[in-house]
């Protein structure tokens, strides 16, 4: 209580402290006063008197430096006194003070930048109340260790498990046609489905309306109800709040609005932001396997699945729950469930196993912070450089009785300002980053669905941005402050800047040296790799003709096609096709390479194939293509043949597969002619009829991958891509299709329509060219940097030694002896820098190469180009100041400080 | 190197304290000459130290001050005791009391009292 009034009344004091010292200076006048006329009643003469009375009353400055001490936070006051020195010293120094912000601000604008996708890839907590205790529960098999749940089996989950408090299921975002009207052509939107307890589970409040009932999620087909998303309700109905209740079209069923989702929810996805969220069991209106029944089928496995753990349980409790239960699963459903495990993730393990999109950030970071770090080391260069300039200042404070604490924090204090300077603007570099990102959203979502990169600088990032600022100010203020402030006064007061002799004292600047080489080498190598990798497998090819196509994405499921109608749809189309003039070939195809959706896998066994012991089959991606498709693309077909009319459903079921997968499983070369059974070995025997070049599939830096192809005929796909070889410019065809379609069904929506090369420059070169220019950047920045930083800190290193050089050439010292002593130095230190630098540059090829192409091997040029030029910068930063100080003469060096 | 000045803080505030409440309101000179007075030559050198203890006991709340004329009409500042200053004092001082006896009676006690 009494420390409580104590310290408040300091604080007080703080803001009165003028007044207080001149109460204090009037209360010592008057006490002198008194005592001078004490003393001349005792007979003193007036002089005298007051003489005396001063000596009695003791030191006035120190006694007053204790009263000020007590009086106010003393430390607050003098770091007051710290910050406003400090300013006043940078001020001195612009140029200086410039450079250092600005170097500052390019490492932690890169690094808070990186760090706010790092955030919104793995750590963002998803956007509900009490975000820690929802996890994802994921099925897993051998090669899979994020398998979503079938619908029976989310029911299982819901029902046998009593760790949570709810368990909630969603599908992935799809695309839906939606009208508001129902007259109007529809238009594509995103939709989630959801189970019914979605909403209050996740503890999400609708801003209208209410969220879903679970008895509206029981009966299929019941209960067409549908809640907006926040984003979507603004734009599309311009928030008008008599939304709930009227009827939206969405596929062509009329759906009743009962709420919308607070502005706080964008939704649990990462990159999505859902229009609209209908119930599960509104799913035969939605895009769900076709060939499999979502309520019954227990391996239609389309459901993501999250829960509330219960305050109560912990995680293991929910992990063995869970795992029980799947071994339950497996005994019961032995046909559908063998070798399935599952598995509870927290959502760092779910967003780092979902996709690999995150390492993208993790690299990203890493070289963010190599930057960072390269800035560091050159402020902490410039700044030692600065503080040994100030040396004699430094001794004449310690001479006048600074304390060395007080010094250390006064040159701390600078360096805080200026990393807080450097902060401030490495924020404002951030926040461009970050904007220039998000400019780039159409180039990296190429889809109709909404979706937005999630980088953004919240607070979340502006505290490690600040953090960050005030780690650089303790890396790179801390040795220069505490070196300068161990000086030795005698020599310190003698000369301005000299050397004393002995070897510790450069220890510091070696190190920042070697570790400027390395750090440096290191983000050279990464950017130049990521450059030539991806130059490279553009070079390489996808393997296909890219030019002269027209791609059309159709989905007959929006117009509520049953299985029989589609397939004539697809029919006519491709037969009315090929009758266009102007069109040379016609091809229908389930996905495009290198388009943004992912290709399905397929579960077979090669027959014969002896299997290990522990798998049940063997996985591959494929894609459902028509018989036009090779010839269309221009894929090869290396041996057999490709699909034919004749391969109808009634005949034999056949496939094509990529040479990869033939040479991988029979390596003789006489994969034609073998089968291969679907899921398991006693599963439906399929013939492989020919074998198809290896290309290009997912992207540009892809390994090769095993790929089967199965005919449309055989294998009726709902959603499909038309894709037309022109003779002319691909877009030229957009009207016959227009009028094709229109012959089939009026309503019919055409999506995605473009020229297959624009998608490809965007998705292939635009896309990745994003990630290179990043690094480019990054790695232009350290170069920068690096170079600058090591010319100073080298050549301040030589010119130091000019006084030297002077008694070495005077002693007879020829200026070929000297060159050879001072760039020795420098060279031993490079080199030390570049063995360094050499062995991190591996390890992030390696992190790389695993991380981002998939290029493979060591890319010696990126070695052969990067390290003898920093060995070239380096050498020319030792080369001129050395020998500015060999044509010195002896006389003048001696003299020289 | 043994210091006049190296009075105990606590005790000084003691001091000044007993000072004030036997003589009432008293500007800092006073409080000075008054603790010379029975003390010996304790502050004789250092009087300046007074004044970051009488600070202190200010902040504390145990004495107040105001601004008022001396005796030869010279300004000066008056401290005086508050009512918690007063049982500040009263604490202490039984404290004092109690500590005093007790090295008194440690002092008194004679090798022989112990064989």
């Amino acid at each position: 209580m009494k420390s409580l009034r104590r310290f408040l009344k300091r604080v007080g004091n703080l803001v009165t402290r003028r007044s207080q010292d001149e109460r204090l200076s009037e209360e010592i006048e008057g006490h002198i006063a008194l005592q001078t006329d004490e003393n001349l009643r005792a007979g003193l003469s007036p002089v005298e008197a007051r003489r005396q009375a001063m000596l009695k009353f003791g030191g006035v400055e120190g006694m007053k430096e204790e009263y000020r001490e007590a009086r106010g936070l003393h430390f607050v006051e003098s770091l007051v006194q710290d910050v406003r020195f400090a300013i006043r010293s940078l001020q001195r120094t612009p140029g200086l003070t410039l450079f250092v912000v600005i170097t500052l601000a390019l490492g932690i604008g890169m690094t808070s930048a990186t760090f706010s996708m790092v955030d919104g890839l793995v750590f963002r907590p998803y956007p509900v109340p009490h975000p820690g205790n929802v996890v994802t529960l994921v099925s897993t098999t051998h090669d899979n260790v994020f398998d979503y749940f079938s619908y029976r089996e989310y029911l299982d989950i819901r029902d046998k498990t009593k760790s949570y408090d709810g368990v909630i299921a969603s599908a992935d975002m799809e695309a839906v046609g939606f009208s508001a009207e129902r007259t109007a052509t529809p238009r594509i939107k995103g939709g989630v489905m959801v189970s019914g307890n979605y909403f209050q589970v996740l503890g999400v409040e609708p801003r209208l309306g209410r969220g879903f009932r679970e008895d509206e999620d029981q009966v299929p087909g019941r209960n067409p109800v549908v809640v907006l998303g926040p984003d979507f309700w603004k734009h599309e109905f311009a928030s008008d709040p008599s939304i709930l209740g009227r009827t939206i079209r969405l596929n062509g069923t009329e759906f009743t609005v009962i709420g919308v989702a607070p502005d706080s929810f964008p939704g649990m996805l990462t990159f999505g932001l859902p229009d609209f969220y209908v119930p599960l069991a509104m799913a035969r209106v939605f895009s769900t396997n076709l060939q499999k029944n979502f309520f019954e089928d227990r391996d239609d496995r389309e459901l993501n699945v999250k829960a509330r753990l219960k305050p109560d349980a912990t995680l293991q409790q929910a992990r063995n729950e869970l795992a029980r239960l799947a071994q339950d699963l497996e005994r019961e459903y032995p046909k559908v469930n063998r070798g399935r495990t599952a598995a509870v993730y927290t959502l760092y393990e779910t967003r780092t196993r979902e996709d690999d999109n995150w390492k993208f950030g993790v690299v990203f970071a890493i070289l963010a912070l190599a930057v960072l770090l390269v800035a560091c080391t050159n402020v902490a260069g410039l700044l030692l450089s600065r503080a040994r300039a100030r040396k004699r200042e430094i001794s004449i404070r310690l001479a006048l009785g600074a304390g060395r604490f007080r010094l250390i924090r006064l040159l701390l204090t600078e360096s805080l300002i200026l990393a807080f300077l450097g902060g401030l603007a490495g924020v404002a570099i951030g926040y461009g980053v970050v904007e220039w990102f998000h400019s780039k959203d159409t180039i990296v979502f190429m889809t109709e669905l909404p979706a937005a990169v999630p980088f953004r600088m919240d607070t979340r990032i502006l505290l490690a941005s600040l953090a960050l600022a005030a780690l650089s100010a303790l890396l790179c203020g801390l040795a220069p402050a505490l070196q300068s402030t161990r000086v030795d006064l005698v020599t310190g007061l003698k000369s301005a800047d000299a050397d004393v002799p002995g070897r510790k004292r450069l220890w510091g600047r070696n190190v920042l040296v070697v570790a400027q080489v390395s750090t440096s080498l290191m983000l050279l190598t990464a950017s130049f790799l990521m450059a030539r990798g991806f130059q490279h497998s553009l070079l390489e090819g996808t393997g296909f003709a890219k030019d002269h196509l027209l791609m059309v994405k159709f989905d007959p499921r929006l117009m509520q096609y049953n299985t029989p109608q589609t397939q004539q749809f697809y029919k006519l189309l491709a037969e009315r096709m090929r009758e266009t003039p102007g069109v040379r070939s016609e091809a229908l195809t389930q996905n495009i390479p290198l388009g943004q959706d992912e290709f399905y896998g397929l579960a077979f066994v090669p027959d014969g194939f002896q299997m290990p012991q522990d798998r049940e089959n063997f996985n591959s991606t494929m894609d459902t293509v028509d018989e036009g498709y090779f010839q269309t693309m221009g894929i090869p077909i290396l041996q057999g043949r490709g699909f034919l009319a004749s391969d109808t459903s009634d005949a034999p079921l056949v496939a094509v597969v990529n040479e990869r997968f033939a040479k991988h499983y029979w390596p003789g070369g006489d994969a034609v002619g073998k089968h291969i059974r679907l899921d398991s070995r006693t599963g439906t025997p399929v013939e492989i009829v020919g074998v198809a070049q290896t290309i290009k599939y997912q992207s540009t830096f892809e390994k090769p991958i095993d790929f089967v192809y199965m005919p449309l005929a055989q294998h009726p796909i709902a959603r499909m891509v038309l894709m037309l070889r022109s003779s002319g410019d691909p877009l030229q065809l957009v009207q016959p299709v227009k009028d094709v379609v229109r012959t089939l069904d009026a309503n019919m929506p055409m999506l995605q329509t473009r020229a297959y090369e624009d998608f490809y420059v965007n998705a292939a070169v635009k896309g990745p060219g994003i990630a290179i220019q990043l690094v480019g950047t990054m790695g232009t920045v350290g170069l920068l940097l690096a170079v600058a930083g090591l010319y100073g800190l080298v050549a301040y290193n030589v010119s130091r030694r000019t006084h030297e050089i002077g008694i070495r050439m005077a002693l007879g010292a020829g200026s070929k002896d000297v060159l050879r002593l001072v760039m020795g130095k420098g060279l031993v230190l490079v080199g030390m820098g570049t063995a360094i630098g050499l062995a991190m540059g591996f390890a992030v090829e390696r992190l790389m190469n695993s991380v981002l192409f998939n290029a493979g091997g060591i890319d010696i040029l990126a070695y052969i180009i990067v390290v003898p030029s920093m060995f070239l910068v380096t050498m020319l930063a030792t080369y001129v100041p050395a020998r500015r100080a060999c044509r010195i003469a002896p006389t003048q060096a001696l003299r020289y400080e | 190197m043994k210091q006049k000045t190296d009075v105990p803080q606590g005790t000084l505030a003691l001091m000044v304290l007993k000072t004030l409440d036997v003589l009432g309101p008293l500007h800092g000179y006073g409080v000075a000459r008054r603790i010379e007075q029975i003390s010996g030559d304790l502050l004789a050198v250092n009087q300046g130290t007074l004044y970051p203890v009488l600070l202190k006991l200010e902040q504390e709340g145990a004495i107040e001050s105001e601004w008022g004329a001396s005796e030869n009409n010279r300004r000066a500042r008056f401290y005086r005791l508050t009512k918690e200053g007063r049982k500040q004092l009263q604490v202490e001082t039984q404290d004092w009391e109690q500590t005093a006896a007790m090295i008194g009676r440690f002092f008194e006690v004679k090798t022989e009292d112990l064989s």
